[in-house]
């Protein structure tokens, strides 16, 4: 285990230093330059020039290695101690704001955001999924089975829009977009957990019923148990391992950010300024967001490996721990 | 199962430590949904419309607009004078008006605040206001020379240029003398506008605070450059790198009649009524809070729902609708306001394409005829739908006191066709397609539009029909991402190109300053000695009314002879506020919102 663990953690800069060539590679190509309006007013052609040369944007080796040298903490250990540890540098599109200033305040709420829709998630899909299993071919199945089939058709900027209606405008429940309080997070985080909730039910109901047909439930059965300790027992422990496994990109994709659930509900997260920031050719915060978020990845995965590891006897006898 | 348990507990943990870790911004007596984000509350370097609203509302210039019909009135300055001759200004600063910190406002800080805007190193797109002040253009571009120059300068020497070129002078500590190279009869009104609001230097430059600027920062030696928090010289070019983290709550001190208490990105900014402000009193709006709706239409529904007291635009999905239940009698909420912007369409007048390709548009004869083959009201009519003033003119009519702009080219199909004939566009071989002398087909029309929105896609596809109807020419619609687009735009690579354009200060100039040879926003590549001429004639003229009379006459060699633009309409804003609970909202074209002048009624039965 704890092998697994070293050599994934050893994978990490180079996965890192991949994903920011690559990343680096396309975002440059992007046409035109962060510091030009689209529409509007012109700086004088000198000013345009100093600016580009001032964030290297008119050379894109120098940009490359001097933001990675930043960024990495390499500048910071060689004793350049201006700024933060990994300095993403001054967004090119927001000049009042660095990077590191704006992932510090946007990372969260995409977090909170995520982490919450998961969360009922896992309530709702498992319920569902418990319910459609033990009853298969029954009217509760084909409801649930329904529900689920709706819940990952509908999308998202549909749902946002009718839940804002029904429960900010008609009747007061809740806030309508923006964030600060719990309020605020319930109907995005009840959007955003509707198709991963589909999922889970369906996955969870696959797995019910492939369990109760297993020799040991059987045999828990022939014990006489009762019906609800033979599915809390000995059912769904083995019927979730599924559900798990889809935990860890699931969880991923929630956190990081969903770019219409962001827009609808007014959710100031990170996945919709990632968005304006590709649209902007915003490097620095490109290039920053993509860092944190491939960091964020790996070791997301690698936390559901271990859990994964943790939860299944199979997994945790055959490692010998 | 308790293992099973575990992980979803963790989840509800992590989600409890974020959510206290969040600081929610307590309420506000007007809180707006601004359409637009804001980029930074630095005036200097403001060139949006969201940015400068709440710029007003922090700083407080020399001059300031009576909103309802934007003559001048004084601000900062209690009164000025004028010579005879127009070129020497004298402002009177009133000697009650503090910073927020309780420092004096002097005429030093107004001084040195456009010599920051006037600096290159700050880069401010707004540089060019101050060029009619004499030696203002000189000390520009000898600070530009400077910059560009193999030693990095000695950033000192930034005083003794500007003392010496630079034709600005702080008489006393309220007394600023301005003297111009011409005639600038709108000076009161440029002086009002964002760019030019007064900064406090000790916190821009962010001194220590062991400096005493109490009887203002004129009176003590400036600390060394390496004391100064947000200011570094580049070792390089010698270059001012100013950082803008002075713009932040903790450090923030202003002159108008708020102060900036909170800012998260692309979240809210909070204002909270300023206690030195000279004109505080307990009417206005004590605390405005600006909240960021990525989504106009849940900007809507957040009206709708009542969080939100004015929204500064609404989503283009519902502006119609909601107009119509306006003219229906059955809300009052939705107000549709002519605005101080021009919605158009560019010709490209250079004799070639970038591809090599002929231009029909390079012959003005060809472009009046497609002005004259263009019918607005039908566009806005069964286009735009929001009942715009079409117009002939790239001025919005009504919106600058004493000047008229002209008719411009009207709807008249017969002349374009003769006009057209004229250039040498005839069906030579009567198969419905327009050749020129040596047989070539009319080439078919570029017609560039940004996809931002459905509005121009949709004016766009309404102008190919209405061509292809009256002049038999085919057009095709080219949709770009903004990013493309300004650069083709830019680049002359278009034959007709969407443009929009707001005007900045109560001047004609604003608007056709654009069409000069020599202007940098001169993106048809428009080369008029006649308008250029025409130009210069109202530039030098002393007597304001034959002023105005002169730059009627250069917009009417513009709009009926060069024609480098067809203008459409003049631009509608929609915005919505429930005037039974807020007075005060200007319903002017120049659309200045003074967040002070916003006035809550008090709550009916």
């Amino acid at each position: 285990m704890i092998r697994l663990v070293l050599w994934r953690l050893a994978q990490l800069p180079l996965v890192l230093l991949a994903v920011y060539t690559l990343t680096f590679v396309l975002a440059w190509l992007i046409p035109g330059s962060p510091l030009e309006k689209s529409e509007g007013r012109r700086p004088p052609v000198e000013v345009q020039a100093a600016m580009e040369s001032r964030y290297n944007l008119d050379d894109p080796w120098t940009f490359y290695w001097s933001y990675l040298d930043q960024a990495t903490g390499v500048a910071w250990i060689a004793g350049d101690r201006d700024g933060p540890v990994f300095n993403f540098g001054p967004s090119l599109r927001h000049e009042n704001w660095s990077v590191n200033e704006i992932l510090a305040g946007q990372l969260p709420v995409s977090m909170t955001v995520g982490l919450a829709a998961i969360a009922l998630a896992i309530v709702l899909g498992v319920i569902a999924g418990v319910i459609g299993g033990l009853r298969p071919g029954t009217h509760l199945d084909l409801v649930t089975h329904t529900l689920s089939v709706i819940g990952v058709s509908i999308p998202a900027f549909v749902v946002g829009t009718v839940l804002l209606l029904a429960g900010g405008v008609w009747t007061g429940l809740f806030p309508v977009g923006g964030w600060g309080s719990f309020s605020h997070i319930v109907l995005p985080a009840t959007a955003l957990s509707l198709p991963f909730a589909a999922y889970i039910a369906r996955l969870t109901r696959t797995g019910v019923i492939d369990t109760m047909q297993s020799d040991h439930v059987r045999t828990a059965r022939a014990k006489g148990l009762p019906d609800r300790t033979v599915v809390l027992r000995h059912v769904l422990p083995n019927a979730l391992l599924p559900v798990v496994s889809y935990l860890g990109p699931a969880t991923a994709a929630a956190m990081t950010g969903s770019f219409v659930i962001e827009k609808v509900f007014a959710i100031p997260g990170l996945g919709m300024h990632f968005v304006d920031a590709v649209l902007g050719k915003d490097l620095t915060m490109i290039m920053g967001v993509v860092l944190v978020y491939a960091t964020l990845l790996v070791l997301m995965n690698l936390l559901v490996d271990v859990l994964y590891a943790w939860l299944d006897p199979r997994v945790r006898t055959a490692r010998g721990t | 199962m308790i293992r099973l348990l575990i992980p979803l507990l963790l989840l509800v943990l992590v989600l409890i430590v974020l959510h206290e870790f969040d600081d929610p911004a307590p309420p506000a007596d007007f809180v707006f949904a601004s359409e637009n984000e804001v980029f930074t509350l630095d005036p200097q370097r403001m060139s949006w419309l969201a940015d400068m609203r709440l710029g007003y509302g922090l700083f407080e210039g020399l001059t300031a607009w009576n909103t309802n019909d934007f003559s001048m009135r004084g601000a900062l300055a209690s009164s000025w004078d004028t010579s005879d001759d127009g070129l020497v200004w004298t402002f009177h600063l009133r000697p009650d008006a503090r910073w927020s910190n309780d420092d004096p406002v002097t005429a030093h800080d107004v001084r040195w605040s456009w010599r920051r805007l006037l600096l290159p190193d700050t880069a401010a797109d707004y540089s060019n206001l101050l060029f009619p002040v004499k030696g203002a253009k000189a000390f520009w571009q000898w600070r530009s020379d400077q910059l560009a120059g193999a030693t990095p300068p000695d950033p000192d020497a930034i005083d003794d240029a500007f003392d010496t070129m630079v034709a600005l002078v702080a008489q006393d500590d309220h007394t600023l003398r301005i003297e111009l190279e011409r005639p600038v009869p709108w000076l009161a009104d440029q002086l009002a506008f964002a760019p030019l609001l007064p900064v406090h230097r000790p916190t821009v430059e962010g001194w220590p605070d062991s400096i005493d600027t109490s009887d203002g920062w004129h009176t003590v030696e400036p600390p060394p450059w390496p004391d100064r928090d947000f200011v570094n010289i580049d070792p390089d070019t010698g270059r001012l790198e100013q950082s803008p983290l002075w713009a932040r709550p903790d450090t923030w001190v202003s002159n108008g009649p708020y102060v900036l208490t909170h800012w998260r990105y692309r979240r809210d900014i909070r204002l909270a009524a300023n206690p030195e402000y000279h004109g505080a009193n307990g009417d206005m709006p004590q605390s405005v809070l600006v909240r960021s709706y990525p989504d106009p239409n849940t900007a809507l529904l957040a009206f709708a729902s009542g969080e939100v007291d004015w929204l500064t635009g609404v989503s283009a999905d519902c502006r119609t609708d909601l107009l119509t239940e306006r003219a229906q009698g059955t809300r009052d909420d939705v107000h549709a306001r002519p605005a101080f912007g021009t919605d158009y369409f560019l010709f490209n007048c250079r004799p070639t394409l970038p591809d090599g390709r002929i231009n029909p548009f390079a012959d003005p004869r060809v472009r009046q005829a497609f002005a004259l083959a263009t019918d607005k009201q039908a566009i806005v009519d069964h286009v735009t739908r929001l009942a715009e003033p079409v117009t002939g003119a790239f001025t919005p009519a009504e919106s600058i006191p004493g000047y008229t702009p002209p008719a411009g080219l009207g709807y008249d199909v017969e002349q374009a066709d003769a006009l057209l004939t004229q250039a040498g566009w005839i069906d030579r071989d009567a198969d419905g397609v327009r050749e020129d002398a040596d047989g070539r087909p009319f080439p078919t029309v570029d017609l560039l539009y940004t996809t931002s929105s459905a509005r121009f896609r949709r004016m766009a596809a309404a102008l190919r029909d209405q061509w292809k109807r009256s002049l038999g020419v085919d057009a095709q619609l080219v949709g770009q991402d903004s990013k493309f687009f300004g650069a083709d735009r830019r680049a002359g690579n278009f034959m007709v190109a969407r443009g929009r354009w707001y005007g900045d200060w109560g001047d004609p100039t604003t608007f056709l300053n654009m069409c000069r040879s020599t202007n940098g926003n001169n993106d048809s590549g428009l080369r008029s000695d006649q308008f250029d001429a025409a130009m210069h004639a109202a530039d030098i003229a002393t007597d304001p009314a034959d002023r105005m009379a002169k730059l009627t006459l250069a917009e009417q060699v513009l709009m009926e002879h060069e024609v480098p633009l067809l203008p459409i309409c003049q631009v509608v804003e929609v915005t919505m506020f429930d005037p039974g609970r807020f007075d005060g909202m200007t319903a002017h074209p120049r659309l200045v919102q003074y967040l002070h002048e916003v006035r809550p009624r008090e709550e009916g039965p």
